[in-house]
């Protein structure tokens, strides 16, 4: 665990999750969004990452890329969740997927350049958000971009797996499995079983 | 020296073996167990309610090894617990996936708790299509049976009157969700059944065990045994008994017979020590599980047993059937889009089934003979996999998300197919396993009607989920490999007719009296419905017998 020193010990301590997080060198936002330590935050600042697999080039670009996908905005998104880390994590340990991934940056990289003739992190949000719309709608797909579509797709997988396996995942989506219930929990609209007035309070 | 015998030797530890344990020891029996693998830590081996974020790989596993693992049910939280040391092959196009639980209590630890009775419909179903023949047994005689293993292993469910279906002994169901209320509309204006499954797990404290608490992780082993498994109701009656001698690790290798042709113990592999070990005793139980039963058997070959012991018919590995699982139909519920979240994934999954409604009145009234049945599902879940069949990126793709989140639905299919020719199980005559031991060699293919039923799905559930006012997003493709429903059964099967069944309508094999088969190898093929409350029924029945046999005197010691 070189570079962690005392205040990542510190951390494992309070978490108590040492037999876990013990094995992932670097890992310092993922523990942070594990929260193990009831719903307070604590007020460590996190260590830098060191990427297992990523260069720090490609760790930023998986960064801008995952927190574009999840944003933080009125609750946390990928950032605060620690997705970047899991990327390279899980990329690390899957000798299958980092040929793609790598190959998929590169192609990010090069389709910024050709456009904007800067690399991604270097854009505008405008720009990058201009890139990225048309991998990811299917009604603005343009032609010549096939190799973009699937990296997009790749990333956003791991991006999904990242965040909603989070405890800032479950809690976004405020996962029923975070509590437990006395009783078989039972429909209670009772006089509308289509359920064709009930309110849809989540905008 | 005198070589211990006990009065029966016990191969398993499964839904079959542990009841038949449990019966022995408590009639008086000595009993010696042989478990192929370890006894289960719940609280290392299980779930435990840890969470994806407490898991190296977030609960999804190493990729490195996803490609070994037998998919849904052997994942991070309890792959330890499932057998991957003991290869099988298969047949050239044939496809099979095996997943085995050789741990002590076998799949009970782990099992979708899907409760139905078998019925006359089933029994009968030979003489009422003309395909195959009808089992040696009907309802009325097997139904007082079913009554007592319900009420020892508590099932939830309602009457539903309904003699495809047969109703039993239950406790209160589970409730039905929003979504359950929203598709039985649906169903119901199709005219297709939706009702509450029967469910064997524990609404209310029952025989000691306590309740349920609804988190949801039901096929990652519970954490209090709040539903059937051999571990919790089984073992530690017939341990309290002091008869049973329970060997873990001991992966069966033949069955012993005498110059008669008579069992007269097992030889197994004790798998610390890798040494081959015997053990006698005046009678044996084959439990091992459909496939890995035939497999002994077959590997138990003699002067007297050439073809493996008990295999004077030939149909010894044989008839093998399999349901057809598959997701029929895929899509959504406008009316919960944006709703808060609901405890949808309660009961992992078993709350509600569609129970077969083909074929009732008229036996060719479908394209297809005999039925299946379906199970609905999903709602809010663990993780919202739904997300991947969505445009998009950004603050409006993650409030989209949180919006659908408890609108997904599912319909999954379980077919059964028909015996045929080209289904068996056979030893490969060149792979061995780390032990020297011929393995399993599977033979399979769909069949035509059983190919029918799963069209069939796709057109009845995408017109429920319309009636419902659903969205249909997908229809399934191809259905999940052979194997995948764990539901195989019939490679010992039963019949009065010694030429043609491997036992009697006991489980008795008709070559070796001493010898008895339980689990669902003796079924003669597979249903609408699941196995396992079968397999305990038939069981608890052929173990009976089998004690009725001691009194007798029909089973001497050698």
């Amino acid at each position: 665990m070189a570079g962690q020193g005392i205040q990542r010990r510190e951390i494992l301590r309070i978490l108590g999750t040492a037999a876990a997080v013990a094995q992932f060198p670097g890992f310092s936002k993922w523990t942070f969004a594990c929260g193990h330590v009831g719903n307070a935050v604590l007020q460590i600042k996190p260590a830098a990452y060191n990427p297992q697999f990523f260069t720090a080039a490609e760790y930023a670009l998986v960064e801008r890329l995952s927190e574009m996908i999840i944003p933080s905005d009125s609750t946390p998104g990928a950032r605060e969740a620690g997705v970047a880390e899991f990327i390279d994590f899980m990329v690390a340990s899957d000798p299958d997927s980092q040929y793609p991934f790598r190959t998929g940056l590169t192609w990010m990289n090069a389709h910024s350049e050709r456009w904007f003739g800067k690399p991604f992190v270097d854009l505008t949000p405008e720009q990058q958000i201009s890139l990225l719309e048309p991998l990811a709608y299917k009604d603005k797909t343009r032609p010549g971009e096939g190799d973009g579509r699937i990296f997009f797709r790749q990333i956003r997988e791991f991006t999904l797996n990242g965040f909603y396996t989070s405890e800032i995942g479950f809690k976004e989506l405020d996962c029923p499995s975070l509590k437990m219930y006395a009783e078989s929990p039972e429909c209670p609209h009772k006089d509308d079983p289509e359920h064709l007035h009930v309110s849809h309070p989540i905008s | 020296m005198p070589k211990q015998v006990y009065d029966v030797i016990v191969i398993g530890t499964g839904a079959g073996g542990g009841m038949a344990i449990k019966t022995l020891c408590e009639a008086g029996l000595k009993v010696c167990a042989l478990n192929a693998g370890r006894r289960l830590d719940p609280e290392k081996d299980f779930r435990f309610h840890r969470m994806p974020w407490e898991m190296k790989f977030r609960g999804l596993d190493d990729p490195k090894r996803r490609g070994e693992s037998y998919g849904y049910l052997d994942n991070e939280y309890t792959k330890a617990a499932w057998e991957h040391e003991i290869p099988f092959t298969t047949a050239p196009g044939t496809k099979w996936m095996w997943p085995r639980c050789f741990s002590v209590g076998g799949k009970t630890n782990f099992w979708g708790r899907s409760s139905a009775r078998f019925g006359d419909i089933d029994f009968r179903a030979a003489s009422l299509d003309g395909y195959d023949v009808d089992w040696p047994i009907t309802h009325d005689e097997i139904g007082p049976y079913y009554t007592r293993v319900e009420k020892m292993i508590g099932v939830a469910s309602t009457v539903q009157n309904r003699p495809s279906n047969p109703d039993g002994s239950y406790l209160p169901p589970f409730h039905f969700r929003c979504l359950d209320r929203i598709l039985e509309a649906g169903s119901n204006k199709v005219g297709v059944p939706y009702l509450p499954d029967r469910c064997a797990q524990l609404t209310q404290p029952h025989e000691g065990h306590p309740a349920c608490h609804f988190c949801g992780e039901c096929t990652t082993g519970c954490d209090v045994g709040a539903f059937f498994s051999t571990p919790y109701f089984l073992l530690p009656k017939a341990e309290a008994t002091k008869n049973l001698e329970l060997r873990t690790n001991a992966l069966a290798k033949n069955i012993l017979t005498d110059e008669n042709g008579h069992a007269r113990g097992v030889a197994y592999i004790d798998r610390k020590s890798k040494q081959e070990v015997e053990v006698y005793g005046r009678a044996v139980v084959v439990a091992a599980s459909c496939v890995e039963s035939a497999r002994i058997m077959l590997n138990s070959k003699s002067r007297l047993h050439p073809n493996g012991v008990a295999n004077s018919s030939g149909q010894l590995g044989r008839n093998l059937c399999d349901h057809l699982y598959g997701e029929s139909v895929r899509g959504y519920l406008p009316q919960l889009v944006g709703r808060p979240p609901f405890p949808d994934h309660v009961g992992d999954s078993t709350i509600a089934w569609m129970p077969r409604w083909q074929n009732l009145k008229d036996p060719h009234e479908e394209k297809f003979i005999r039925g299946y049945s379906v199970y609905p599902d999903g709602g809010c879940q663990d993780f919202p996999g739904f997300a991947t069949g969505l445009d998009g990126f950004g603050s409006s793709y993650k409030r989209d998300i949180k919006r659908r989140y408890p609108s997904p639905v599912s319909f999954g299919i379980q077919a059964p197919t028909l015996r045929s020719d080209t289904n068996y199980v056979d030893l490969d005559p060149e792979e061995k396993d780390p032990y020297g031991i011929p393995v399993a060699r599977l033979h399979f293919q769909w069949d035509d009607n059983v190919l029918k039923m799963w069209d069939h799905s796709k057109q009845v559930c995408a017109d429920v989920l319309r009636a419902a006012g659903g969205v249909v997003e997908d229809i399934g493709d191809e259905p999940e490999m052979p194997g995948f429903s764990l539901h195989e059964t019939g490679t010992c099967r039963m019949g009065n007719d010694p030429k043609h069944f491997v036992t009697n309508r006991f489980g008795q094999t008709h070559a070796v009296p001493n010898l008895y088969v339980c689990d669902a190898s003796v079924f003669l093929n597979c249903t609408d419905k699941t196995t396992t409350i079968s397999i305990l029924t038939f069981s608890l029945r052929t173990s009976e017998y089998l004690i009725e046999n001691f009194r007798r005197g029909e089973h001497k010691a050698a």
